[in-house]
């Protein structure tokens, strides 16, 4: 399991001093976090468009942040990344929860958006990497890095488990 | 008076150093062609102006930023708004520019004449809350202004204004220029 309290020093020493979002239960522990962290401010979003809104309007102002939702909430994204995030070329980090997937069977509410989640950021042309505990600032480092080099979305696609709950 | 009044109103009351969001269609349009640039205008991502100058705000806290914005935009947003009243960020003021139409895409018909914009708002939380119909009463707009642009706290003001579908040019710049000419300020 990755430690919240390690992943948020680690994004605050890449430059990141905002979060914003809407939570799922995977991130319970590192929302506790966020919300005590005096590195990283957090802002509860109503809406995940909203949130990204508020990432893309906090770079507009030249600092950077990063967007943590479930995958339900890429539904809800398309028009703020497409003619937003994606049009005007401002570089947005998602955190998003792969929920859907085997282990979440009794939570039928995301198996559809489970199966589709990789079509769905595939279709956008977002890149997306899955964060897996080894390797975890490697994954980061290459996700910061495309994100800043190229001005795009990038997207970790976080599964059950991988975060302390 | 119609919206492109209120935001030429603006013209003389602005010191030049505030940051504009303008919501996406003609809002953005005007707000490119009478006001100081360059700002954020918002070409899409219709509902967000409010988040957008928040998120700006946050990131810019010493200077003032205005979100003009549609009433379409403005209601489509409006969870956005419980959001900035539970933050307060004393420099981010919203001008609402409220046609009771979807101008843009040819004058449709919004929700908003059925709302009462000050409880509305006031109830979300915000103090400052003014409206004013600049139909009937053109007089107190630039008081009005004066206030928002004055308050030390979140404000909101909300201009009941004529519907007009008449379009300006589109906005020139692509949107990453709009991005990279915005960037420059804070270098
Ligand atoms: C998500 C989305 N839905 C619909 C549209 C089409 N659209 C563009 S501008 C606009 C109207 C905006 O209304 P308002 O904010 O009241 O501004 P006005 O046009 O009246 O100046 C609409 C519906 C869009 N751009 N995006």
């Amino acid at each position: 399991m990755i430690d919240s309290v390690e992943l948020i020093s680690y994004l605050h020493k890449h430059g990141l001093n905002l979060a914003t979002g809407v939570p799922c239960s995977y991130f319970k522990q590192l929302l506790i976090e966020l919300e005590k962290s005096d590195k990283i401010n957090y802002i509860p979003a109503t809406r995940e468009d909203e949130a990204v809104g508020i990432s893309c309007g906090y770079y507009l102002g030249g600092q950077n942040s990063f967007v943590l939702m479930q995958n339900s909430g890429l539904a809800t994204i398309g028009d703020v990344l497409t003619s937003l995030a994606q049009l005007y070329q401002i570089p947005l980090l998602l955190f998003v929860s792969y929920r859907g997937l085997e282990p979440d069977a009794t939570f039928p509410e995301h198996l559809l958006m489970g199966d589709v989640t990789e079509d769905v950021l595939n279709a956008y042309n977002v890149p997306y990497e899955i964060l897996y505990e080894e390797g975890w600032q490697d994954t980061i480092d290459r996700a910061l890095e495309e994100m800043n080099a190229n001005k795009t979305v990038v997207c970790i696609l976080v599964e059950k488990g991988v975060m302390d709950e | 008076m119609k919206g492109d009044e209120v935001v030429r109103s603006l013209q003389d009351l602005l010191k030049g150093d505030e940051l504009i969001v303008s919501s996406n269609g003609n809002v953005s349009r005007q707000v490119f062609a009478y006001l100081h640039q360059p700002q954020v205008y918002l070409r899409g991502s219709m509902g967000l102006p409010m988040a957008v100058g928040f998120g700006l705000a946050l990131s810019q806290p010493n200077k003032q930023v205005i979100v003009i914005t549609g009433d379409g935009n403005f209601l489509m947003g409006l969870s956005s708004m419980a959001t900035i009243a539970f933050h307060k960020p004393q420099n981010l003021k919203i001008l609402v520019l409220d046609n009771g139409s979807y101008a843009t895409t040819g004058g449709q018909q919004t929700v908003s004449s059925n709302l009462a914009y000050e409880e509305m708002i006031s109830g979300m939380g915000i103090k400052n809350v003014q409206s004013v119909d600049v139909m009937k009463d053109t007089e107190t707009l630039n008081g009005k202004l004066i206030d928002l642009l004055a308050a030390k706290e979140l404000s909101v003001l909300h201009t009941l204004v004529e519907e007009d579908i008449h379009k300006l040019e589109n906005i020139p710049w692509h949107p990453p220029e709009i991005k990279d000419k915005f960037l420059e300020k804070f270098d």
